[in-house]
Formats: structure tokens, C-alpha cells, sequence
């Protein structure tokens, strides 16, 4: 893939630990450094990332977004997490102070502007310290351990996924954010029904669309079009349930769709305008409704970031143990490799998501340990301890302490 | 829940009824309507493709009946005869408001398609899907209740219906000829879903009896009721405690326990975490200077 147009030269690469506030080290940064807020450099390819408004999904796919690409979400069944994501990242946009660029065949963008989360601007983005640093240690105590006490204030197995360094803001879900915050942020909406007053066929609304885009891109400048006394800024992408059928597109109607092309056309097209201007895209697509294998994998390619979303609600495996604590899992289809050759991932390939009331949780799946009443340990407080494994070992979060 | 998907009051709802060859869902669908025409000013309008009006009437109450609009698109449903009621290319948004304008003083339009298979053969179904969602916006009709044959389509276009949809029935033979077998979920508008399996039986005057509710199909846990063998017995050596060799045990003190005290102290973090103290030893040549300054290079 060709380099973007925001590409930053680190030259001095030793200080990229920019937003790590342990070190006092400042990087001396010559002018050609694009400083646009809510943005920062990758540390791992020196690309211009922004977050996606949930910190462990910037984890996840590397770190953030970069700037000009496009993060595709497939969508879980009943649309609620999909639809989540992209409010997270619109309210990102928001508070980070970029512009934002909805289009909906569902519903009117000013709706979803409206029910975007309300941001938690006192605990930007700090990971929560370890309550237990300072516990003193206490024999009475039912945590207590008394043979391996000296690991009594270690932390417990991290499954949560975060980065060290700061990025990004947590929101709160169930309030909406205000509406001086929401109207300080400009914002242009597409809202199909109202560009076409009869039915569209397919693919004129992915034309409409595109043509759209383009013009607002063109006229507010993103890319480099107005003279540079304008600050720079990103805008934000956020396009809802592209190839359904409510944007006219047979795609998810068919298994032999007559407009096969419509909706890869439409994304080679929205990658191209995306890489020539200061712009970022999160498109979610219903796939779980695509019949077509192939086309799937066709428009995974087409998009740089691909992230599956599969919720358990009214599946069969809502009532599985091992899926209690979580509400859906997520799958990290594809990520780029721009300008680089190797990308760097968490290993790790079988996460879990939880949408918590301050935060979407992205975490391993774990199984916990077998601690079935049947297994013949017994715990008897004291000073003679019981035979149980360490409690460093094991990622469960129960209640019951062990010891070795 | 069969019976509380028709409760909603607000506007926007579509109710799709899913049915197949071995169950027809057009009683469960008279029996909404039936139930829909007992409110007050309610008004159905009711686009009917596969049955005729007298035979949809049939079991219908009498007194409510002149709030029923039956548009009859059963005797020609593509307009050969050229003086058709109402024809499937009739299902657009303009006509289908034309024909709920003939009821103004309704405070509340239910619409219903009997059936919207009928639609789908004739008429692109991503069209139809842009059709249907305007006509949820639109406001002049609070509820849409659709029958789909699903046996009758493939299941990317049942699947794009049932999408858009708030609540979906879907009707099956039950198992055990107690009745039929419906299994609803619906979708609130905070984003909740809620589903539920039940055996019900339709009467003769259109009420519906609900039977019992299957549990959650999904239930798979099984509880282990074999019971595990306990491998201390029938051995040849004693691995069990008593009760006085249990106290026993547990009043033997371990070694390198230390006080609470000296615990917490040590658990503390301190200045250092790790200091060497060192005391030279009589043998030790504790020199400070250093062996190589005498290097001459």
C-alpha cells in the first residue's frame, strides 16, 4: 500500500514514549510533526493513529487507527454491539474536537449524534491502579494466605488488555452526552431517505454516498485543498450497515446478489478518498446476513482493519458457563500492514468483549480452574493452610483464595 | 410473550409472523387482529393477497367489523383486468398512505400484509425492505403486522426482514399435538432482547391459549449426577483423617511463620526493596581503592 498522506518522520525514534508521563524526556520534533489533537504517532510504525473511543479495541487491532484507513465492523445479529462501537467512536470524535461525517439508511444522523455516550472527563484514560497494593497483611482475614503470604499483594492476572500509555477516553453509557458538546461538534450527516425521495436502486445511493463524501471532504479541506492558515483537523467517518437493504443493495437479499460489485466498488472508492485526505472511516456491515462467502472475504480484504463481532444474546450459548461473564466474542479478522512489513499483535486470538456501564472490556478468554464441589480440597483457615494452587497462576476472579 | 407483542403503544412497531407449509400463521395473524379491533378506535387496514374477504372475516367479531378495511388484492393481484382494488405494484409508500387517508378519524392504524410473500416474488426485496422501514418511520400507521412464508424465500431476504423487525413469531406443529409451538423475540427500543418459546392453541373465537413455555431452549448444562468415586477408599493404607488427627494437624506450627507484625513490615514496601548488607569478615580485604589505578597504559 502506498504511504498516506500523513505520514510523520520520526527521525529520532528513541523518544516514543511521548505520552508515558514517567519519563521527562521530550522528543525535539522539528515542525514537519502534524500536531492535530486527539491524534498522536504509532509507536510501532510512526503512522498518525486516533483512537476508536474503546481503548482495549485500540489494543487489539495495534494501537489505535490510523489516519486514512478504514476499520470494518461486522456486525453481531441483533446490531447492538456494532452499533455501540460506532458511537463510541463518534463520541470520540467529538470530545477529541474532530468533525464527523455520519450516514445512516436506518436512522437520521442527528439521532444517533444524540445518543452518543456521555464522556467521563475526570479519569481520562488512566488504568485503574491495583487496590491491593498496600493491604497490610492480616491473619484473620479470609484473604489472607498463610504460607505464601509474601505474594499477598501482588496483583492478580491481568486479563484486561490495555497499553501503558495514555489515549483515548472512557464514556459512560448510560447517560447521553450533552447537548452543548454534541452541537460544539461539527458535524455533517447523509441520511438516505431524505437524498432520494423515491426508493433507490442500487447502486445509485452508493454513488450519492461517495459523491457526497467527496464533496465535504473537498470543501472543508481536509484534503489539503484550503490554504494552510487553516488549522488541520481529522474527520471522522461513521458509516451505519453498509449493504444492507435499506441502502438498496441486494447483497444480503441474494444469494446470487444482481449488484455484486456495488458495495466493493463503494469501499475501494471511500479507501481511496480516505488515503488522500486526513480523514479516518468505521463502516459496519450485516454480514451474519451475507450468504456469499466470497464476497465477504472480498470486502474484508478491501478494508484495512476488520474486526467480527458475535454476540451471545438469544444464541444458545447465553446459558454456556464459560461464556457467563461476557457478552459476545470478538474476532480480529484483519489488520494493515502499513509501511511496514510485520505488524504488531497481542497474540492472543480468542477475546472476549463485556459492555460494562464506564467501559467495553475486551479481554482473553479464559478457562477458569476446576473448582467443582466434587474436587476433594478442603479449606480450613489457620495456620496449617490448605493444599490449593497459587493464586498467580490461575486468572479466576472467584471469590474463593488460594494458597499453596 | 405471544400475547404481549401486540402491547406496545408506541409507534414504529413491525411484528413479522414467520410460518411454514406445516403450520399456516394465519390464525395466530386473525387472532392479533381480533384482538387489535377490540381496543377503541383502532383501525386495521389490511392488504389481503392470499385469502378472500370473506373468508378472512370468518370468525372475525361482527361488531367490530366495520373498523376492518379489507383491501381485496386477492382476486387480482397484478391488474390483468385493469379494475383492480389494489395491486402488488400498489405497495409503495404513496399508495398505501392513499389508502389509510380513507380513514382519517382512526387514532391508531394497524396494518397488516397477508402476505408479504406475495410482495417478494414480485418486487426486488431490498426494495420491498426500504418500503417496509418507510413505512415504519412514516407515522401514519402505528404497527405493521406481516406473515412471511419463510419456506418461500431464501434465507438472505427472511433474514433482511427479520432485521428490521421489533418483534418476530415464528410458528412451528408442536411436538406432542398439544398445539403449535411459537417462538417470539422482541427488541425494545433501548436495545433489550427478550425471547421465549411457548405451546399455544387458537379457539374458536380467536383467543389464544397459551399451554406452557418450553424452557430456554439453550439450556444445556447438565448436572452431573453420577457421582464421583472417591478414590480413599477401599484402600489398603488409611489416607483419612480423624477428627482428633485433624486438630492435630492444624496446631502445628510451620516454620518461618512469622507475626503479624514482622508480616506486615515486611510487606510493606520499603525505601529499597532489595539492600545487601554487608559485614566484612576478618579474612576479608576491604580495600577501597581500586587494584587497577597502578595500570600504566
Amino acid at each position: 500500500p502506498a504511504t498516506t498522506a500523513t505520514e510523520v518522520s520520526v527521525g529520532k525514534s528513541t523518544g516514543d514514549r511521548l505520552s508515558c508521563n514517567t519519563t521527562s524526556f521530550q522528543k525535539k520534533s522539528r515542525s514537519k510533526l502534524v500536531s492535530i489533537p486527539g491524534t498522536r504517532p504509532s509507536v510501532q510504525n510512526g503512522q498518525l493513529i486516533v483512537s476508536t473511543g474503546v481503548t482495549s479495541l485500540d489494543y487489539v487491532i495495534g494501537g489505535g487507527l490510523a489516519v486514512g484507513t478504514l476499520l470494518l465492523i461486522e456486525e453481531d445479529r441483533y446490531d447492538s454491539y456494532s452499533r455501540m462501537l460506532l458511537k463510541y467512536f463518534l463520541a470520540e470524535g467529538v470530545v477529541c474536537g474532530h468533525e464527523l461525517y455520519v450516514a445512516s439508511a436506518q436512522d437520521h444522523p442527528s439521532d444517533i449524534i444524540q445518543e452518543l455516550p456521555s464522556p467521563i472527563l475526570d479519569d481520562i484514560a488512566s488504568p485503574k491502579p491495583v487496590e491491593s497494593q498496600t493491604k497490610p497483611c492480616d491473619p484473620e482475614g479470609p484473604d489472607t494466605m498463610s504460607i505464601a503470604w509474601r505474594y499477598q499483594n501482588l496483583p492478580k492476572v491481568q486479563t484486561a488488555l490495555a497499553s501503558s500509555s495514555r489515549f483515548g477516553h472512557y464514556y459512560d453509557v448510560s447517560k447521553t452526552m450533552d447537548p452543548e458538546i454534541c452541537q460544539a461538534a461539527r458535524c455533517h450527516g447523509f441520511y438516505l431517505p431524505e437524498h432520494s425521495a423515491t426508493v433507490s436502486p442500487m447502486p445509485e445511493a452508493y454513488v450519492a454516498l461517495l459523491k457526497n463524501l467527496q464533496e465535504v471532504i473537498h470543501r472543508e479541506g481536509f484534503d489539503g485543498s484550503l490554504p494552510q492558515t487553516k488549522s488541520r483537523n481529522v474527520l471522522r467517518i461513521g458509516l451505519h450497515s453498509l449493504g444492507s437493504a435499506l441502502w438498496g443493495d441486494d447483497l444480503c437479499c441474494r444469494d446470487n446478489p444482481s449488484h455484486g460489485h456495488a458495495l466493493t466498488t463503494l469501499l475501494y472508492g471511500l479507501r481511496a478518498l480516505l488515503r488522500s485526505s486526513l480523514s479516518v472511516a468505521l463502516v459496519t456491515v450485516p454480514s451474519h446476513l451475507i450468504q456469499n462467502k466470497a464476497l465477504m472475504g472480498r470486502i474484508t480484504r478491501l478494508c484495512d482493519t476488520a474486526v467480527a463481532l458475535e454476540s451471545f444474546r438469544g444464541s444458545e450459548r447465553e446459558t454456556n458457563p464459560l461464556y457467563k461473564d461476557y457478552h459476545g466474542l470478538l474476532n480480529v479478522c484483519q489488520v494493515p500492514h502499513l509501511n511496514c512489513l510485520v505488524c504488531d499483535l497481542p497474540d492472543n486470538k480468542d477475546l472476549a468483549f463485556k459492555l460494562k456501564r464506564k467501559q467495553f472490556t475486551i479481554e482473553r478468554l479464559h478457562l477458569p480452574p476446576d473448582l467443582s464441589e466434587t474436587v476433594s480440597r478442603v479449606s480450613h483457615g489457620g495456620l496449617a493452610g490448605a493444599a490449593m494452587l497459587g493464586s498467580s497462576g490461575c486468572g479466576s476472579a472467584g471469590n474463593k483464595h488460594l494458597d499453596f | 410473550m405471544l400475547l404481549e407483542v401486540l402491547q406496545g403503544t408506541e409507534a414504529g412497531g413491525f411484528i413479522l409472523l414467520q410460518d411454514t407449509v406445516s403450520y399456516s400463521g394465519r390464525h395466530l395473524l386473525k387472532s392479533y387482529i381480533s384482538t387489535a379491533l377490540k381496543r377503541e378506535e383502532e383501525v386495521v387496514h389490511v392488504l389481503g393477497f392470499e385469502a378472500c374477504e370473506k373468508e378472512f372475516r370468518d370468525g372475525l367479531d361482527r361488531t367490530n367489523a366495520q373498523r376492518l378495511h379489507f383491501h381485496n388484492a386477492y382476486s387480482d393481484p397484478l391488474g390483468w383486468t385493469g379494475n383492480s382494488a389494489f395491486t402488488v405494484h400498489q405497495f409503495t409508500l404513496e399508495d398505501v398512505s392513499t389508502l389509510i387517508k380513507q380513514t382519517p378519524q382512526a387514532k391508531a392504524v394497524t396494518l397488516v400484509i397477508d402476505s408479504l410473500s406475495w410482495i417478494l416474488r414480485h418486487h426486488d426485496p431490498a426494495a420491498v425492505c426500504q418500503r417496509l422501514q418507510a413505512l415504519k418511520k412514516g407515522g401514519a400507521v402505528r404497527t405493521v403486522i406481516v406473515l412471511v412464508h419463510t419456506d418461500m424465500h431464501q434465507r438472505g431476504t427472511v433474514g433482511s426482514i427479520r432485521h428490521l423487525a421489533t418483534s418476530v413469531v415464528t410458528v412451528a406443529p408442536g411436538t406432542r399435538g398439544l398445539g403449535a409451538v411459537a417462538k417470539t423475540t422482541r427488541r425494545t427500543k433501548s436495545g433489550k432482547l427478550m425471547q421465549d418459546e411457548e405451546t399455544f392453541s387458537i379457539n374458536e373465537d380467536l383467543s389464544v391459549t397459551i399451554h406452557s413455555k418450553l424452557s430456554h431452549p439453550g439450556h444445556t448444562h447438565v448436572n452431573t449426577d453420577e457421582t464421583e468415586v472417591d478414590p480413599t477408599a477401599n484402600l489398603t493404607f488409611n489416607l483419612r483423617l480423624s477428627d482428633t488427627e485433624r486438630q492435630a494437624k492444624e496446631k502445628l506450627a510451620l516454620p518461618f511463620v512469622f507475626s503479624k507484625e514482622k508480616k506486615s513490615a515486611l510487606l510493606q514496601p520499603g525505601p529499597g526493596s532489595g539492600r545487601i548488607l554487608y559485614e566484612p569478615d576478618a579474612n576479608d580485604d576491604y580495600d577501597q581503592e581500586d587494584p587497577d589505578d597502578d595500570l600504566d597504559i
